[in-house]
């Protein structure tokens, strides 16, 4: 509901409007706003900023990122490596390859398909200048991610989490504050073994979520799961390096693009 | 990190290997003296005399350490990366890994990292999904420093019970091993 009085009163936001098939308007879904439909306005209505937003959705990878990754590469980083058979999660069970004297495997045929279209997702939202946080309470790569998160220019919540972050942020940091357009979580379980409260926070504000699901993890509520290894360390180095390009990759395209359709580039 | 696991696992593979003459990528340098000289062009080494013969274990890793470098060379300059890696599908890495391969972990001999210490504790990665923590050992105490190299004798590959009253295991979030000392077939 913020959200859409969010999208109300500053309509010159430029949130960026995820590419979700049939999903042209968000506040049409929010709960308590009223049938008036906010239409979303671009900084000028000319032709050249409809083809630079237009464009990119006409390809399936538009941003060439399968050629970021392979299934060595993930094989190589562990990333099909899961917890012990008594930590499996029912719903991760479509996931699994198997299971192997009691650790469970996943299935990387899936987690390539599923990191290919989260990576993909990444990088329109990155293109079309949304704000990207990554969330993970895995305290062993907290400065990682932070790391990686300044280096690509976005932005990164590593630390305790304050219930009232997302869904309280007018009152916590005061009125206009703009919310992620999407949040990457590199693992969605905070130190307790329950999942991370951003999840179901992110779901609440419509946010659309990425997230690294191991085979403890509850895949239900993020819009782009990847089932992967969240506990080693050349595991989550792999997810922060392909981000990083992602992004970066997504950032310099638009650049390239907007040089090409002769706009000048609005500074946020 | 894998490779560091395979040394163990092909140790009764590496003697066969060595009885095999190469045919294409592979050539022995300083080793193994029987006869065998490299197809591949680039072994400038030719046939050394007889060295002097290292253990089972140390001969097996350091055959492994070769056998990897003159992989990725030879791979590189020939540039059959991309197909050899498409042929393989998941299931037959999988299967050929040296987690599989090991089988059970229970007093499996691992060579390992120590990738970060705290005090008087050693925080080891061996190429399993978890790290394992080892005390400093009393013996030259001062060498285990970050970036050594260590035999393990594994016991778990990730500690969790199942207690009373919980819906799923509680994890500790590591493995369990016992530091053996260090590796002292690698020259530092």
């Amino acid at each position: 509901m913020a959200v859409g009085l969010l999208k109300k009163a500053l309509p010159r936001l430029g949130l960026a409007v995820p590419a979700w098939p049939g999903v042209r308007c968000m506040t049409s879904r929010l709960y308590g706003t009223a049938a008036a439909q906010t239409q979303i306005h671009q900084p000028d209505n000319s032709v050249g900023s409809d083809k630079i937003l237009t464009e990119p959705l006409k390809h399936p990878d538009f941003f060439r990122l399968s050629e970021l990754f392979s299934l060595k590469d993930l094989f190589d980083a562990r990333v099909h490596l899961g917890h012990k058979i008594g930590c499996r999660h029912r719903l991760m069970e479509q996931y699994l390859f198997g299971c192997r004297l009691e650790q469970d495997i996943l299935d990387l045929d899936q987690t390539m398909e599923h990191l290919q279209q989260a990576l993909n997702f990444t990088a329109h939202v990155a293109y079309r200048r949304g704000i990207i946080l990554f969330v993970s309470r895995n305290r062993q790569f907290t400065h990682l991610i932070e790391s990686m998160a300044r280096d690509c220019g976005e932005y990164a919540h590593c630390r305790y989490w304050q219930g009232g972050l997302l869904t309280n942020a007018n009152v916590q940091y005061g009125k206009g504050v703009r919310l992620p357009d999407l949040i990457v979580f590199l693992s969605t379980l905070n130190n307790v073994f329950q999942q991370h409260v951003a999840v179901r926070d992110a779901a609440k504000m419509n946010i659309p979520t990425v997230g690294i699901v191991d085979s403890n993890c509850n895949p239900s509520l993020l819009t782009y799961p990847v089932p992967g290894n969240d506990d080693s360390g050349p595991a989550v180095e792999l997810y922060c390096k392909l981000f990083r390009m992602t992004i970066n990759r997504a950032k310099d395209k638009r650049r390239q693009m907007e040089i090409l359709y002769g706009l000048k580039s609005q500074n946020d | 990190m894998s490779a560091l696991c395979k040394a163990v696992c092909v140790s009764k593979r590496a003697a066969e290997l060595a009885r095999i003459p190469c045919r294409s990528l592979l050539g022995f340098t300083k080793h193994y003296s029987s006869g065998e000289t490299g197809e591949t062009p680039g072994n400038e080494e030719g046939t050394p005399p007889a060295e002097k013969r290292l253990g089972g274990f140390a001969a097996a890793f350091e055959l492994h350490s070769d056998l990897q470098q003159k992989h990725d060379i030879a791979a590189a300059t020939v540039g059959k990366t991309a197909s050899s890696k498409k042929k393989q599908s998941f299931a037959y890495l999988l299967k050929h890994s040296p987690l599989v391969q090991m089988g059970t972990a229970k007093d499996k001999v691992a060579v390992g990292k120590i990738f970060h210490i705290v005090n008087d504790d050693l925080y080891i990665d061996f190429g399993g999904k978890f790290h394992c923590v080892c005390k400093r050992p009393a013996v030259d105490g001062e060498k285990y420093q970050r970036g050594s190299r260590v035999r393990l004798r594994l016991v778990d590959l990730e500690l969790t019970s199942r207690f009373l009253g919980a819906k799923t295991d509680t994890t500790l979030l590591e493995a369990d091993a016992v530091l053996l000392g260090l590796l002292e077939s690698k020259p530092k």
